[in-house]
């Protein structure tokens, strides 16, 4: 089987299923949006919350695309080649997102207590700085720059390659995906220091970047691994796709899950055998009036179940299973993403607003109807990619 | 055969095995380094130095037990000093032997068949070392049991909060685990040597050794099977153990210690200076031994990426270190590192920077990780910059923590010195034993790379 030998661009019944589900998917989203609007008159703050965290798991899954993507530049094998197009859909959904930031732009004075005059002298001194509006803005304009420059140079390659043939445009892109995943891992850590961390601004921890750096990892892999098990019900990615592809990635899942826990653990563990006045807290707010239960799902569905499930070989190469185990991961996402957003405001009890629902209803919709029109541009598998026959190959083992 | 007689070629950059080589020379070629009476001037050199540091080891460790710890420069507060780091440094090299046997061998990396076995035995060799140290930090060494919950009429139990115990059962764990896969590991080529043994003494020993094997399909089966459990049980311990060493330091509240991102940035740190340990072994080694055609320049390439990708981390740690202890607004936090940046310690604290963070920067450039002797350069320094990262970490912390009325700045000593050049000595000794002794690549591992290797999946399909 040669790659000449397929034509890789959607299939007819593909698009029509693609509209369809960019319809739903549409229509979902303007409803949560109409919601969301109206949150944001009713109340106010409540409504940058929600829009905050929701927008953050949503920016995980497009910045998690984006490591992979580069990621498997530098590392080769099947398994970057099949992912490829559509991790570049997800990544050129970056413009979207940068656009989506204004409101918490403009929300900085609701959403984070160090915009407001204090006298407390720590905090005095971290707003004179770091934590400064203009200064934080900047920053956030220097994660989208990042974002944007390497999704758009990858994809501009990537297209010239389906067009001119192979060599020269492959090497160009292991070239920038080095640096670019350097930039990515300080960008995201950052992200995350700004935009969650400093929610509660005497807290500080390490390990924090790190945690959001295999978050958004984890996301990037579960939402690809979705896309890929829908496509595959369709021409070409049907004829491409085997349980040996689908093995490779669900592998990916497993380790990322593991480190994830690993992450959570260790920084929980020091943080509780430290017990400082600075730092437990944080902990504290997240362990009471509700949130304990919370957290005891993460420590099951984002690490124990997914976990014990993925180490079985014939799930991995299961495709109705194994995107199930993807989506399971991305709801468990959802909640981890949530646990560490909102505690803090949450008075010390767990309670569940109207808009939490509408947030990444109203996000997520929009975003997932955008994907899906960005990812019926484009052949679903790189024509002219060198280990393009190997890759199909590997599935034939 | 008719390409018996085929000459081996210079392997291309990308080749992780020379073409030429057959079944039989690849045999020939590895157990002559064992079998022959000859010895490159590199062993004689090697095992020369390595004889006469282990005899300091001796003589140090004689005089600490006659005269007690106070030989070396520890003193309240630095009561760690030289011996934690040196058992940091020396179980970090470790892992990168795990790492290649264990993880590339589960994630199917072919490569990895020709530098496994000595970096096994250097993992084996760098947990030997790395365990003396807490031994002879302890004063009273022949106490050491009193670690164990072993039942005693005392009723005194360890304290299993804290990680100094988890220590050592990741350590001993460790030891016995790394031990046993690389025993497995070489039985079948025990069975080769035991085979090709002339002398009646090395017959008689490696056939010992090799525990009757005789290549059976249900020999292979088994010996496959024992394998992948051992590389499975394997694979955790190379987190594990480095992940319980670093909370040795941030269990404890100590500023500069107590950092969150200490567990993976160990294990990262613990793989960079043992792949730059596996680099430094192997350059010299493949030069002198002429095995250029089984260890290639794919095998350095592939090793000074992983050096790279793993200083890259290891630099993101530095960075976010330093940023945290600044954005965090805690006056201790900020004094730890503002004391290493600009206080007692910091000639070897911008010394460590430039050899772990700007040196490793070099390796971006395929023509700096395609010159073995660079390489060999670039590994040395990672070593150093590795050990004076440990040093700075304990020795500074320590030195100057919360009550600056009890700060004292510590002061190594010629005793100090002589135990690490000791277990330097003790590792190049037992390395350098290891490759006269026994097949430092393995044989049968490196034959299932040759193209001939791959007809038998073809029949199986």
């Amino acid at each position: 089987m040669t790659g000449q030998a397929l034509d890789f661009n959607p299939s007819t019944e593909l698009r029509t299923s693609l509209r369809q589900s960019r319809a739903r998917a549409g229509i979902i989203g303007l409803i949560g949006v109409l919601a969301l609007a109206a949150g944001a008159f009713t109340a106010r703050d409540q409504f940058f919350r929600s829009y905050l965290w929701s927008y953050i798991f949503v920016l995980g899954i497009t910045a998690g695309s984006l490591s992979w993507l580069m990621l498997q530049y530098l590392t080769g094998g099947a398994w970057g080649v099949v992912i490829r197009r559509p991790a570049e859909a997800a990544v050129r959904t970056f413009p979207l997102l940068a656009l989506l930031f204004i409101p918490i732009a403009l929300g900085t004075s609701s959403l984070y207590s160090w915009t407001q005059p204090t006298t407390d002298a720590t905090l005095l001194v971290k707003q004179a700085r770091y934590l400064n509006v203009p200064f934080f803005l900047v920053r956030a304009a220097v994660f989208f720059a990042g974002w944007i420059f390497l999704s758009w140079f990858l994809n501009r390659w990537s297209a010239r390659e389906d067009r001119e043939g192979p060599v020269p445009a492959n090497s160009r892109m292991a070239a920038i995906s080095g640096p670019g995943l350097i930039f990515w891992a300080f960008s995201v850590t950052f992200m995350s220091i700004d935009w969650v961390m400093s929610l509660s601004p005497h807290w500080f921890s390490t390990m924090f970047g790190l945690l959001f750096v295999i978050g958004q990892g984890l996301s990037g892999m579960a939402f690809l691994v979705t896309v890929l098990v829908f496509l595959s019900n369709f021409r070409p990615m049907s004829e491409v796709l085997t349980p040996r592809h689908l093995h490779d990635l669900g592998k990916f899942l497993l380790a990322t899950v593991m480190v994830w826990a690993y992450f959570a653990f260790s920084q929980f563990l020091i943080i509780w055998a430290g017990n400082l006045p600075e730092e437990i807290p944080w902990y504290v707010e997240r362990l009471r009036g509700g949130w304990q239960y919370v957290a005891l799902l993460l420590v099951f569905g984002h690490f124990a179940l997914p976990f014990a499930l993925l180490l079985s070989r014939d799930l991995k190469r299961n495709f109705k299973l194994l995107a199930s185990i993807a989506v399971f991961i991305l709801c468990m996402r959802v909640v981890d993403i949530y646990w560490m957003v909102t505690p803090d405001s949450s008075k010390g009890s767990l309670s569940v607003s109207w808009l939490d629902l509408a947030g990444p209803l109203g996000l997520g919709g929009i975003w997932l109807a955008y994907f899906l029109i960005q990812l019926e541009k484009r052949p679903l598998m790189p024509l002219n990619e060198m280990e393009l026959a190997e890759a199909l190959e590997h599935g034939r083992e | 055969m008719a390409d018996e007689q085929q000459v081996i070629e210079k392997p291309e950059p990308h080749e992780i095995l020379a073409k030429g080589y057959t079944f039989g020379t690849i045999t020939d070629q590895i157990a002559a380094v064992v079998l022959t009476k000859r010895t490159p001037l590199l062993w004689i050199v090697g095992i020369g130095t390595g004889f006469a540091l282990l005899n300091l080891l001796l003589l140090s460790a004689t005089l600490l037990f006659a005269k007690g710890v106070g030989i070396w420069g520890i003193r309240t507060p630095v009561m760690w000093g030289f011996a934690i780091t040196n058992f940091v440094w020396w179980i970090g090299i470790g892992h990168a032997g795990t790492l290649i046997s264990a993880i590339l061998l589960l994630l199917n990396q072919k490569w990895r068949n020709s530098i496994n076995r000595f970096a096994e035995a250097m993992t084996l060799f760098a947990v030997a070392c790395a365990g003396m140290f807490p031994l002879l930090h302890m004063g009273r060494p022949w106490l050491f049991y009193w670690l164990f919950p072993y039942p005693n009429s005392t009723t005194v139990q360890p304290n299993f909060r804290s990680p100094l115990v988890w220590d050592v059962f990741a350590v001993s764990t460790y030891a016995t685990v790394s031990a046993l896969f690389w025993f497995v590991g070489l039985i079948p080529d025990l069975g080769t040597l035991r085979d090709r043994a002339k002398n009646s003494f090395a017959k008689y020993a490696y056939g010992m050794l090799a525990m009757g094997w005789r290549g059976s399909a249900r020999h292979w089966s088994v010996y496959e099977t024992a394998t992948l459990l051992l590389a499975g049980m394997s694979t955790p311990l190379v987190l594990s153990v480095h992940t319980v060493v670093s909370f040795d330091f941030t269990i404890a509240i100590v500023p500069g210690w107590h950092s969150t991102f200490f567990p993976p940035y160990f294990v990262a740190g613990a793989i960079y200076s043992g792949f730059a340990m596996v680099l430094a072994l192997a350059i010299p080694l493949r030069a002198s031994y002429g095995l250029e055609g089984i260890i290639t320049a794919r095998h350095l390439d592939n090793c000074a990426k992983v050096m790279l990708a793993t200083g890259m981390i290891v630099a993101y740690a530095y960075i976010m270190e330093v940023f945290m202890s600044w954005y965090s607004g805690s006056v201790y936090e900020q004094q730890a590192f503002w004391n290493r940046m600009t206080g007692p310690y910091s000639t070897q604290y911008w010394f460590l920077v430039t050899c772990n963070i700007v040196s490793p920067n070099l390796l971006w450039f395929k023509s700096f990780r395609s010159k073995p002797a660079l390489l060999f350069l670039s590994s040395i320094i990672v070593l150093i910059g590795m050990w004076l990262e440990r040093y700075m970490i304990i020795v500074s912390s320590l030195a100057q923590d919360y009550v600056p009325s009890s700060w004292s700045l510590f002061h190594a000593t010629r005793w100090d010195w002589a135990t690490y050049w000791g277990t330097i000595g003790l590792f190049l000794f037992l390395f350098f034993l290891f490759v006269r002794l026994l097949p430092m690549i393995s044989i049968f591992e490196v034959r299932t790379l040759l193209p001939q290797a791959k007809v038998r999946q073809e029949v199986k399909r």
